[in-house]
């Protein structure tokens, strides 16, 4: 089931009530109605989401406004309640084995904080150097190998 | 802040003509994410908002390097990447100010070339 389903079930069960025959009222008929909201699933603050569970909140929560600006290259909602929105790959066409970067912005569902770098991907996709935006704004370059092993950084 | 299409386009004449370093250039970006961030960005003219921040995105991180002391993007990367972003894209939910616009656009960058 998706949100478009769950709100689907919603609008029906608001809808089947107000046709009861026993709905002596107005106001007992609205109680009704509220009461397959108790339904929804609850979500507690320590509740791990899944992240297809995740990935569906976003597509209606926040994404329109993160996927808009960084997430044209596509999204992926995390283990650890965040979002990786990935920008288009900019091509690098006489950079041999590495084929351009994008811009990584990463949304903590859970905090509310964001934080951003680029990524340097050779051609067969693997990430291969990092640039995170530091807050002492110096630039630094973590580089990988094609296994995705530690080299180094400058 | 306001930006226009006007100054991503020189800020991408500047680093190709070497009037401005490409560290320059991605702070100047990063600047301009920054403000986007807190909302108080405005884009003109604001039906071009999409080909200026593919624009900025772009600037943002053009000084990314392969090798210390060694560029990842080549002159010739950021100029294809200058054409597409601001003279390509659908023209035809924009109208005749937008081809217009990106004409112009389009002509300075063959100066450039």
């Amino acid at each position: 089931m998706d949100v478009d389903d769950f709100r689907l079930s919603i609008d029906t069960a608001s809808s089947e009530v107000g046709r009861r025959s026993d709905a002596a009222t107005e106001g007992s008929a609205f109680a009704a109605a509220v009461v397959p909201l108790r339904k929804i699933p609850p979500t507690y603050t320590n509740q791990r989401l899944s992240p297809d569970r995740l990935r569906q909140i976003d597509r209606v929560f926040f994404g329109p406004f993160f996927r808009e600006k960084y997430g044209m290259g596509g999204d992926k909602a995390l283990e650890n309640g965040r979002i990786r929105y990935y920008g288009p790959v900019q091509p690098a066409n006489s950079a041999r084995e590495l084929a351009g970067r994008r811009y990584v912005h990463e949304f903590n569902t859970v905090t509310g904080c964001t934080r951003g770098w680029h990524e340097t991907l050779d051609r067969m996709g693997n990430v291969r150097q990092i640039r995170p935006e530091r807050r002492d704004r110096t630039v630094r370059h973590y580089q990988f190998d094609s296994n995705g092993r530690y080299k180094g950084s400058w | 802040m306001e930006v226009d299409l006007q100054a991503v386009c020189r800020v991408f004449e500047d680093v190709l003509n070497g009037s401005m370093l490409r560290e320059q250039a991605d702070r100047w970006a990063y600047a301009v994410v920054q403000e986007e961030e807190t909302g108080v960005v405005t884009y003109s003219p604001p039906f071009e908002r999409e080909h200026i921040w593919a624009g900025v995105m772009y600037l943002y991180g053009i000084n990314t390097m392969k090798a210390p002391n060694e560029y990842l993007h080549s002159n010739d990367d950021i100029r294809e990447a200058m054409m597409a972003i601001l003279c390509g894209g659908d023209d035809k939910l924009t109208g005749d100010d937008s081809a217009s616009l990106r004409a112009a656009v389009a002509t300075r960058i063959t100066v450039l070339v």
